[in-house]
């Protein structure tokens, strides 16, 4: 190797590799402080409860002895305000700080920020009177004016979820003071709907909102502050957590658990078992996981969430047809379909629609069973052979399994089904659009006030109605229409005597299991795991399956 | 009639022969490769013969383990598995078939024409080449599928517009040293045109390399489908192996159930020995073709 040496100048090389190395030293010490900056400032002990976001908010110096922490796995639902907050989980993460006039519980609406609702008997007043002694989280008392100031800011910026006949200034006519701790809302009709509708919307504090313009973007910490049983002590939007600690002057039935934590995970139920989160919905094959462990207490939720079959009865005359409706109701076997598509987690749909965990379900209704010669019969009858394929829409994953047991079943009877499918948002804006023949839909909140039958079944109805998701699309758009449906649909929303709703109610069921509207297939329910001897407050609100959305579940109710 | 049986005599006694010397060329791992191919297709031609239960409707209680008449189990619609994996085979097999041929023929097609003609054309197919290779496939194939919507037909055709580029380059590279050989050029001035060289020269003369180029496409696209089927791509009612997986993985808490360990193992398991066997066959066949490469 001669050329080596031949090209080697030490007088050169001697200098560079100290300047090379000088070099490095200094990299090396720059990149090792670099670094250490944010480590140094992680490190410094957090105060607890604060975060730089939440800087100036609601402070309590609060020790729990040996507190009740409770950690949740929860996605990313936004701004915990009325206003900033993600519809998904229902707005939960701001309903835990903010109060409503009536909480639900697993029954019905319980009194709450209102100790009493009146209505008159023409059905159009409401007069409600208030709870004396609640403290907004910032320690401000909390007035009738908050009440009326909320409920006038609601009409001009809607919130994330808003009832229909609350943010209608022509229903609403009037939201008025009468006493100090009264106040009065007045209705352009008499309705049963308002009650529960107006009964859940969050008070806000007067004092903070007042002056705000434009409440989406209105994200300061004091926009999370309530009059609720938790404080928020830290949101952070880039780790998707939330904390929550106990409001120390809380009005109300002391808090079961001091704080709550929203993570997220990445497997909920290998997070359940190791105790990181402590409560988690499992998938119904690994209930019996849960089942057999001592440690663990299984319980299922009301069946709400379920799929239908929906007719497209502008499309076809034979869709429009009772009878054809009728025989694949007969031909569909929802017991089956539930074993394959559903594993144990669901309940068979309701002729009637509302499905049996309503609680207003009326069990009395004309049930169809599974009858395949029947079906035939009222199909020969109608002329439907073999060689009429009709097109079924569904949507992704799961659907397309339904979507293939049903041509399986139907295909006992002679009809064939051409399965289409489509991911979810195409499928929903091909069903609005009326662009199919017969669509499997899935809807959530079928648990909601039975109302919503009125909003997917009145004929004229408005077709925009339910937020284009496919959830109420069937109104006169879709072809269905029943004057005597319609006619009780009006007299049950006027009805403020819930009893007499209730009968009106049934009587709707009545009709629509004999009109069959639409086929609804299943209701599935959940399966919730957690450790009793850990924590055990858990409940179902009435018309939601869902534990963590119930404020109850946090709450001492003894 | 007797020189016509003679004649066939004589073919299939080439074909033997041929067959046997392939063989005696190929390495151990090689032969296995050939001869689970074999009974894979084998497998996918005589489906019917094979499965006792329909691959397309239930047939049994969901989610059996197996045993007790069925041989791998069923799923969650209760559809017999190993029907479905025996049906599930033609679909591999129709989709790597089709685009090989699809893409091999097509891109040794414009390999040929860009390096025979040269000049403007090869500067267009090339620059299309160096394109179509830059373009990361599976994001637009995913696109073009979506687009396009789920058919088998449609995927192939997906498959092969992505697929086509790295044959075009390498026939392009061997078809210009072949047009430089005497016999060509002899052909040529006598007036040989385009297509009678095409069909007479280079492609018989490039079938060797083709083919070995073709296995591998086949791999890579019974991969791309399995994949695309899997991302919820392919015809959700169609029984391909891929989709197995699909609603397999789909079910929810699966590995917390004994059911992966028939509904996702078995469709899994013969799809990795389809692809492995394809490509430990194009591995010996690349060596037997190439002569360099066995030294």
């Amino acid at each position: 190797m001669s050329f080596i040496n031949k090209n080697t100048r030490p007088f050169y090389s001697i200098p560079l590799l100290l300047f090379v190395l000088i070099l490095c030293a200094a990299l090396l010490a720059s990149g090792c402080t670099t670094p250490e900056e944010p480590g140094a400032q992680e490190q410094e002990p957090p105060d607890g409860e604060e975060t730089e976001q939440l800087e100036g908010s609601v402070k309590q110096d609060v020790d729990f002895d040996d507190p009740q922490i409770i950690r949740l796995e929860g996605p990313n639902a936004g701004f915990p305000s009325p206003f900033a907050h993600y519809p998904r989980m229902r707005g939960t993460v701001m309903k835990y700080i903010f109060d409503s006039l009536l909480e639900i519980d697993e029954e019905d609406y319980i009194p709450w920020l209102a100790k009493d609702w009146e209505i008159s008997d023409n059905g159009k007043e409401h007069l409600v009177t208030l709870r004396s002694g609640v403290k907004w989280q910032d320690g401000e008392e909390m007035t009738v004016e908050d009440v009326v100031f909320s409920f006038e800011y609601y009409q001009e910026y809607p919130p994330v979820f808003i009832g229909e006949e609350v943010m209608d200034r022509d229903f609403l006519i009037s939201i008025e003071a009468v006493a100090d701790n009264q106040v009065k809302f007045v209705t352009a009709e008499p309705s049963g709907t308002f009650y529960g509708e107006a009964g859940i919307m969050r008070i806000i504090p007067k004092h903070i909102w007042k002056d705000i313009e434009d409440p989406y973007e209105f994200t300061e910490p004091e926009a999370a502050m309530g009059c609720g049983p938790y404080i928020l002590t830290d949101y952070s939007q880039e780790h998707n957590t939330y904390r929550y600690e106990a409001y120390e002057d809380y009005w109300g039935p002391d808090q079961a658990v001091d704080v709550l934590e929203m993570i997220p995970v990445s497997e909920e139920v290998l997070a359940l078992e190791s105790g990181e989160i402590d409560l988690s919905r499992i998938p119904p094959d690994v209930a019996p996981r849960f089942e057999e462990n001592p440690e663990f207490k299984v319980e299922t939720s009301p069946a709400f969430a379920g799929y239908l079959l929906s007719f497209n009865m502008n499309d076809h005359e034979l869709f429009d047809d009772n009878r054809f409706r009728q025989a694949f109701t007969y031909a569909i076997n929802k017991e089956d379909l539930i074993e394959k598509t559903a594993r144990r987690g669901a309940k068979p749909g309701s002729p009637g629609i509302l499905p049996e965990d309503h609680r207003w379900y009326n069990p009395q209704i004309k049930h169809y069973g599974y009858d395949p010669e029947k079906a035939e019969d009222i199909l020969k009858e109608l002329g439907v052979n073999e060689e009429k394929t009709f097109e079924l829409l569904v949507g992704e994953g799961v659907e397309v399994r339904i979507g293939e047991a049903l041509k399986e079943q139907l295909a006992i009877v002679g009809v064939d089904l051409n399965i289409v499918a489509l991911d979810r948002q195409s499928r929903d804006s091909r069903a609005f659009d009326g662009e199919y023949e017969i669509a499997l839909l899935a809807m959530g909140s079928w648990g909601l006030d039975a109302d919503w039958l009125r909003i997917r079944y009145a004929s004229g109805g408005d077709e925009t109605a339910g937020g284009g998701s496919a959830t109420a699309l069937l109104g006169a758009g879709q072809g269905f229409s029943s004057e005597q449906l319609d006619h009780l649909f009006e007299k049950q929303r006027q009805k403020t005597d819930p009893d007499k709703r209730k009968q009106i109610v049934f009587e709707i069921q009545e009709l629509l299991a004999e009109t069959t509207p639409e086929i609804p297939l299943y209701n599935g329910f959940y399966y919730y795991a957690y450790r009793p001897d850990h924590y055990g407050g858990w409940i179902f609100m009435f018309d939601h399956p869902v534990m963590e959305h119930a404020k109850l579940s946090f709450l001492d109710r003894e | 009639m007797q020189e016509a049986l003679l004649k066939l005599k004589n073919y299939l006694l080439r074909i033997f022969i041929l067959a046997g010397l392939l063989w005696s060329r190929l390495s151990p791992t090689g032969r296995a490769a050939l001869l689970i191919l074999m009974l894979l297709v084998l497998t996918a031609l005589f489906a019917p013969l094979l499965a006792w239960h329909p691959p397309d409707v239930s047939s049994g209680p969901a989610l059996t383990p197996p045993g007790d008449g069925h041989l791998m189990g069923t799923d969650d619609l209760g559809v017999d598995l190993w029907a479905m994996i025996v049906f599930g085979a033609r679909v591999s097999i129709i989709v790597g078939l089709g685009t090989a041929l699809l893409a091999g023929l097509g891109g040794s097609i414009a390999g040929i024409a860009s390096a025979y003609k040269g000049g403007w054309m090869d500067r267009v197919i090339m620059r299309l080449v160096d394109i179509m290779i830059v373009l990361p496939d599976l994001p637009v194939m995913i696109v073009l599928a979506a687009f396009f919507g789920p058919s088998l037909s449609n995927i192939i055709i997906v498959l092969a517009l992505f697929s086509w580029s790295r044959p075009a380059r390498l026939i392009r590279a061997q078809t210009l040293s072949l047009k430089e050989q005497p016999y060509v050029k002899m052909a040529a001035h006598y007036g040989g045109g385009f297509f009678y060289l095409l069909f007479r020269h280079f492609l018989p003369e490039l079938l060797p390399l083709l083919l070995v180029n073709m296995i591998r496409l086949a791999g890579m696209a019974i991969i791309a489908e399995a994949s695309l089927a899997f991302l919820g791509l392919g015809d959700p009612t169609s029984r391909s192996w891929g989709l197995i997986i699909n609603h397999a993985v789909n079910f929810s808490g699966i590995y917390f159930t004994p059911f992966w360990q028939w509904w996702l193992l078995y469709p899994w398991l013969f799809l990795t020995l389809l692809v492995t066997s394809l490509a430990l066959l194009g591995r010996d066949l690349e060596r037997v073709a190439d002569p360099r490469l066995s030294s």
